[in-house]
């Protein structure tokens, strides 16, 4: 996962955080991000139509989750299988806090974020203790429990009826329904502008540091001072936080809530995002968002047909490139670099 | 009297369907080390063959069994096709989470695209109904609860007195010893998948045999079979069968004093606060090495 390949010499033993070997150059990777959002930013004016739009936004909030999930799946290394009920949460959260609540669209939206974090350090208690596949066990059953007292307590949630006519975000006195939905299209990307430069800020950190290192040799960085307790809940709640303002932005975004949204088929598109992109990158969750959002509007045609197909080529890529989409260009561009560097 | 003999009655037959179900699940895991979540597709597509083969005019006593020996099949070629290439692999436990999801998903629309939506019944194994302490009861219902603790007791026969049984839980102690002795560990693994494979599928004609099936059906006897495994222990054959009649009684209890609508969230409860407590489950000695 991390690269150990020749480790860089950079001069400044000053440097607050632990320099990583084969760690992208900040300067370099903020070129990048800003050319890669500058682009994305871009789009509306080669896509002209809502449709794309629409898909778009889409992309958007599955990668916001994705790449959330990212942070505790592949850089904490916490089998957290109840991420899509943090996006529940806050999809729930803010459908309550608009419509019987009355609250302000925004501050519910923030509110949200805040509702999904608290989540997440209460289902950090219980995995404190475990490992692995018990860890997916739990946060699993997490996932089920939030799901059926939303069922259970249909008086206020709907049920499996779910919630209609959610109060959506404004914008001063910007029309938003008849935009052509650009205003819900910028507001998705700066949230995902907002959440991408966090997580990579945190994975840079100390912090994201410290986390990685819990992650490959837990015993090794307890008896070196990182508190386990304090470092997992803060993983998972850093992971939350973005992950249920995006759902909160789904329920302004789709104006309804349904339970459908704790369901397996989901969870599955949404995780197989996470793998196919590869882990602990950040980025190769929302390549993959992009990449598998698109995909599966290329192939409205093939109607039920359509997650047969994507179930296949999710099963050949994960078969053939374990570290996923990122493992794929990393090793090409390795071949290729390697070449280049040779008769030097 | 009738309260408590609905509750004992409901508790017995739920407790074999999650026994079928947990046991199978349980036998992958400590083979292979791996959790397989297509395993309450199999359940479905178990109903489904079986249905096909009545439909087709066989009588019901042929069907079934032919039902499960083809599910042993597939079991096999699932685990040949989306877990054996990846073991080995150092995030092998998450990237079969996801291709067997993935190969779930493939079968679950498979099914509806040949068989449609359209809910469908199998025969019962025994049609008709009886009362026994003043709960009525289907006596398919009554078969089901006789039948599952024989075919049980017939696994651990075959775990613990058999050359081939001794052999699957040799692999699942110590792999690389295995090898070593000469046991055919590929096939074995392929054996575990195809065992549980069958046994899914016979819990799913039962299940299909007193309720209307969808291909859908599987994902909710999965998560309690999750349920099952999480609460009795994973590392062994024994503890998830107690802990599936254990929570069959405690479902039967609950939605007969809560109701219905808040059986499952108390049962998650429960289950969060025992991996808080047990982290290795109420009957499990000692677990297997995780990571």
């Amino acid at each position: 996962m991390t690269d150990t390949t020749s480790p860089t010499t950079l001069g400044h033993a000053e440097a607050a955080t632990p320099i990583a070997p084969g760690r992208t150059p900040w300067k370099l990777e903020a070129i990048g991000f800003v050319l890669g959002f500058t682009l994305l930013a871009l789009l509306p004016l080669i896509f002209g139509d809502t449709y794309a739009r629409h898909i778009l936004i889409m992309a958007f909030i599955y990668a916001i989750v994705a790449s959330n999930w990212d942070l505790s799946l592949g850089y904490g290394g916490v089998f957290n299988f109840g991420h899509l009920a943090l996006f529940g949460i806050g999809v729930y959260a803010y459908s309550l806090l608009t419509k019987l609540a009355g609250f302000d669209p925004w501050t519910a939206l923030f509110a949200s974020g805040v509702i999904a974090t608290l989540a997440a350090i209460l289902v950090t208690i219980p995995i404190l203790r475990l490992k692995g596949i018990y860890i997916i066990l739990v946060t699993f059953g997490f996932a089920q429990l939030v799901m059926q007292v939303i069922i259970s307590q249909s008086a206020i949630t709907g049920g499996t009826q779910g919630l209609v006519r959610i109060p959506g975000l404004y914008l001063f006195d910007h029309n938003m329904v008849r935009d052509g939905k650009f205003a819900y299209f910028y507001i998705a990307l700066a949230l995902l502008v907002a959440s991408t430069l966090f997580l990579r800020v945190f994975v840079r950190s100390r912090a994201g540091a410290s986390i990685v290192a819990l992650r490959d040799n837990e015993e090794y960085a307890i008896s070196r001072g990182v508190s386990i307790v304090r470092q997992r809940m803060l993983t998972l709640a850093a992971s939350a936080f973005f992950t249920g303002i995006a759902g909160a932005f789904y329920a302004a975004y789709q104006r309804n809530a349904s339970i459908d949204v704790f369901g397996m088929s989901l969870a599955t598109i949404i995780l197989s995002m996470v793998l196919l992109g590869g882990t602990s990158t950040i980025y190769g969750a929302i390549i993959a968002s992009f990449v598998l959002t698109i995909f599966a509007e290329w192939m409205a045609d093939f109607g039920a047909w359509r997650p047969m197909i994507t179930a296949v080529l999710i099963i050949g890529v994960m078969l053939a490139y374990p570290s996923g989409l990122v493992g794929m260009i990393k090793a090409s561009w390795g071949a290729v670099a390697g070449r280049l560097k040779r008769p030097a | 009297m009738s309260a408590l003999a609905e509750i004992l009655f409901g508790g017995l037959f739920q407790g074999s369907l999650y026994a079928m179900m947990a046991v199978g699940l349980a036998l992958v895991w400590t083979t292979i080390g791996v959790f397989n979540f297509s395993h309450g597709v199999f359940m479905m597509l178990g109903a489904y063959i079986a249905w096909q083969l009545v439909e087709l005019g066989l009588p019901a006593m042929i069907a079934f069994p032919i039902a499960v020996v083809v599910m042993a099949g597939v079991g096999w070629i699932l685990q040949a096709s989306v877990v054996r290439p990846l073991i080995g692999r150092p995030n092998i436990v998450l990237v079969v989470v996801i291709t067997t999801l993935a190969a779930g998903s493939l079968i679950e629309n498979g099914a509806l695209t040949i068989w449609g939506p359209r809910s469908k019944q199998i025969p019962a194994l025994i049609a008709g109904n009886t009362t026994i302490g003043g709960v009525g009861v289907s006596l398919h219902q009554i078969a089901i609860i006789v039948i599952t603790p024989l075919i049980l007791a017939a696994l651990w026969m075959f775990l613990n007195r058999t050359r081939l049984g001794l052999a699957l839980r040799a692999v699942a102690q110590n792999e690389d010893a295995s090898h070593l002795v000469g046991l055919n560990v590929t096939a074995l693994y392929g054996l575990a998948f195809a065992i549980a494979a069958s046994l899914a599928g016979l819990a799913g004609i039962f299940m299909g045999g007193y309720r209307f099936m969808s291909p859908v059906m599987g994902s909710d006897p999965l998560l309690k079979a999750l349920i099952v495994v999480v609460f009795g222990g994973i590392s062994s054959i024994s503890g998830p069968i107690f802990a599936a009649y254990l929570i069959g009684f405690f479902e039967a209890a609950c939605s007969y004093y809560f109701g219905l609508y808040w059986t499952p969230a108390l049962l998650f409860g429960v289950l969060i606060l025992t991996l808080m407590v047990r982290p290795e489950g109420i009957f499990a000695s000692r677990s297997r090495g995780l990571a």
